[in-house]
């Protein structure tokens, strides 16, 4: 449905030396840099899937997405929906899809609601009774009814974003593009927005493509993610595959007979690890010992533990995904 | 087209009633504005207690001048003043991408979200100023002069807004314009006084270049003296036409040229 092909985004920078005097010398005899901020991407989005895109700041998320809602022009390369080009075919391209940017709002700033919601419904060419339907399901979903007539200044955060949300539904669209859509929220609003993506998702058969840097969104939503690093397409697959293939740290939770018994320095004596490989936390009387399972397996860390404590109430646990993400971010996919 | 219409009474709905949700703010623009207006033309009465004529012109006829070169203005200002923000801001903070983002033209959209309602000083005092000088300043009322008038009217306003468009679009390469309108946005100044006054080198600009001496001075020669139509008028009809042209493909360049912001 959604075909990416070798996409490319350069940005020419204005390289300039520092302070004042150097800005002047970079007006007067400007020296550019190429940047590829989004260099060769590609891959494909099937109907229905909700795909996580993500990356750390700056990987170029935003730009690739801005391609895909024909906001930028792609260097190279190029992005289709149901084989439309955003940049060629723009008008009936964007009718396909609904895009939502958390950091900015495409409501009208001084009028409630609903007024905005009429100008859209004109623009898109909803039809009265499509209309009608589409706002009691959005209304439920979102419970917008509590602020449909409060001008969209007044609005909370939380409310905006649903509202944001609503308003790149009303035309039903194939695809949706969330660009960090729980961005500042309080839990109970980003549970909110969670189960109406995957109500929409599940009623309507709507693609969707998010960004996010909370790994909840990913966890709970996606099917699938792709991960981008400096412009670079470095992962794509499922969460679980990728706990598989790079969360080499595993955890072993377990409460000792008698507190006193355990003693982190003789634990970690008796294992040839150090550093990051290995950790060791208290919480309530409950120890969590993180190891690397590339350098000790399983198997033996376990063993070595029960031979080594007195423990009750012992678990192993699963790569932490968050874990596996911040990893990514900091030292990039080998 | 029957779609766009309906839009854009929509949009001019909202903005109507988003006005009312500052209402001192309009009462205070719009007081400014005829504040403005008035010294403007108690200027030119003062100067002609001074002197009796200027560049071979009667008072009345100066007033006609002046007061035409209101209307066109005022029409570009009411109806695509938002041009000034696509130049200020709107590019430069990346929210642009919202018109991007929708089954219309983005230059409609973006054009259609304002209404400023300020301009209706200058529109007032312009058709008033006009009513009132007409007939003395030697303006001859067949049904054909008034065709040619909305015409005037219509391809000068497009003068004003090719200008702002042309020069707004830059934003889109260099992110803020908003002082290159300003540059040539003020050359209008010239635009109330009839262009034999100046020197030949402002003559040429204001006719040729930024040439908004077709948006007041030269329709109004036709008007006033039935003279040389082919040039008054077509030369009007012509060089608005090339710059609307010249602006808008600035524009759909810019358009690709468009690099939004931040994330």
């Amino acid at each position: 449905m959604i075909e990416v092909d070798k996409l490319r985004k350069e940005f020419k920078k204005v390289e300039k030396d520092q302070g004042l005097l150097g800005s002047i010398k970079g007006l007067l005899r400007p020296k550019y840099e190429i940047i590829a901020a989004v260099d060769n991407v590609s891959f494909n989005v099937p109907e229905g899937e909700i795909l996580g895109f993500i990356g750390p700041n700056g990987a170029g998320k935003s730009t690739v997405i801005k391609m895909l809602t024909g906001i930028l022009t792609p260097t190279s390369g190029k992005c289709t929906i149901n084989g439309r080009d955003p940049v060629a075919d723009r008008k009936k391209y964007v009718k396909d899809i609904g895009v939502v940017f958390g950091q900015r709002t495409q409501l009208w700033w001084d009028l409630p609601l609903r007024e905005t919601y009429g100008v859209l419904k004109e623009i898109y060419e909803v039809d009265d009774e499509a209309y009608k339907k589409k706002m009691s399901f959005l209304n439920e979903v979102l419970e917008l009814d509590g602020f449909i007539t409060s001008p969209v200044r007044t609005l909370s955060l939380g409310q905006r974003m649903r509202a944001d949300i609503a308003a790149s539904l009303l035309h039903s669209p194939k695809v949706l593009f969330l660009d960090e859509p729980t961005i500042g929220l309080d839990v109970v609003v980003k549970n909110n927005i969670r189960n109406a993506i995957q109500e929409i998702n599940k009623t309507e058969h709507t693609t969707v493509i998010l960004t996010t840097h909370d790994i909840s969104d990913i966890e709970l939503l996606c099917d699938r993610i792709v991960m981008i690093d400096k412009g670079k397409k470095v992962y794509d697959g499922s969460l679980e595959d990728m706990k598989i293939k790079y969360g080499v740290m595993r955890e072993i939770c377990f409460v000792p007979e008698n507190s006193e018994s355990f003693s982190d320095k003789s634990f970690k004596a008796g294992l040839d690890l150090s550093g990051e490989d290995l950790t060791i936390e208290k919480e309530h009387g409950k120890y969590r010992i993180r190891f690397n399972s590339d350098k000790i397996s399983t198997k033996d860390m376990l063993s070595y533990t029960l031979a080594n404590t007195e423990a009750k109430d012992i678990s192993v646990g699963d790569a932490d995904i968050e874990e596996i993400i911040r990893r990514l971010y900091k030292s990039g996919i080998k | 087209m029957k779609r766009l219409l309906k839009i854009y009474r929509m949009m001019l709905s909202q903005n109507i009633k988003a006005l009312m949700e500052y209402r001192i703010d309009f009462i205070i623009g719009a007081l400014s504005f005829m504040i403005d207006q008035a010294v403007g033309i108690g200027f030119i009465f003062i100067i002609f207690y001074q002197i009796p004529q200027l560049g071979g012109f009667t008072l009345d006829q100066i007033v006609f001048i002046y007061g035409f070169s209101l209307i066109p203005k005022g029409l570009d200002h009411m109806f695509t003043d938002n041009l000034w923000n696509v130049g200020y801001f709107i590019v430069q903070k990346g929210q642009f991408d919202k018109y991007l983002t929708r089954p219309i033209s983005p230059l409609f959209h973006v054009i259609a979200e304002k209404f400023q309602i300020d301009a209706a000083g200058e529109l007032i005092m312009g058709i008033v100023l006009v009513c009132i000088s007409a007939g003395s300043a030697g303006v001859r009322f067949t049904w054909y002069n008034v065709l040619l008038f909305i015409v005037a009217v219509i391809f000068a306003s497009m003068i004003y807004t090719a200008i702002k468009l042309g020069t707004a679009a830059l934003a889109f390469r260099i992110k803020v314009s908003g002082q290159i309108i300003q540059v040539f946005y003020m050359t209008n100044e010239f635009a109330k006084y009839p262009a034999v006054i100046y020197g030949n080198v402002i003559k040429f600009i204001i006719t040729y270049v930024v040439p908004f001496a077709f948006t007041g001075y030269y329709p109004c020669v036709y008007f006033m003296t039935g003279e040389n139509p082919l040039f008054n008028i077509g030369g009007l009809v012509v060089i608005s036409g090339l710059l609307t042209f010249i602006a808008l493909i600035i524009w759909q360049t810019g358009l690709k040229a468009y690099e939004s912001a931040g994330s």
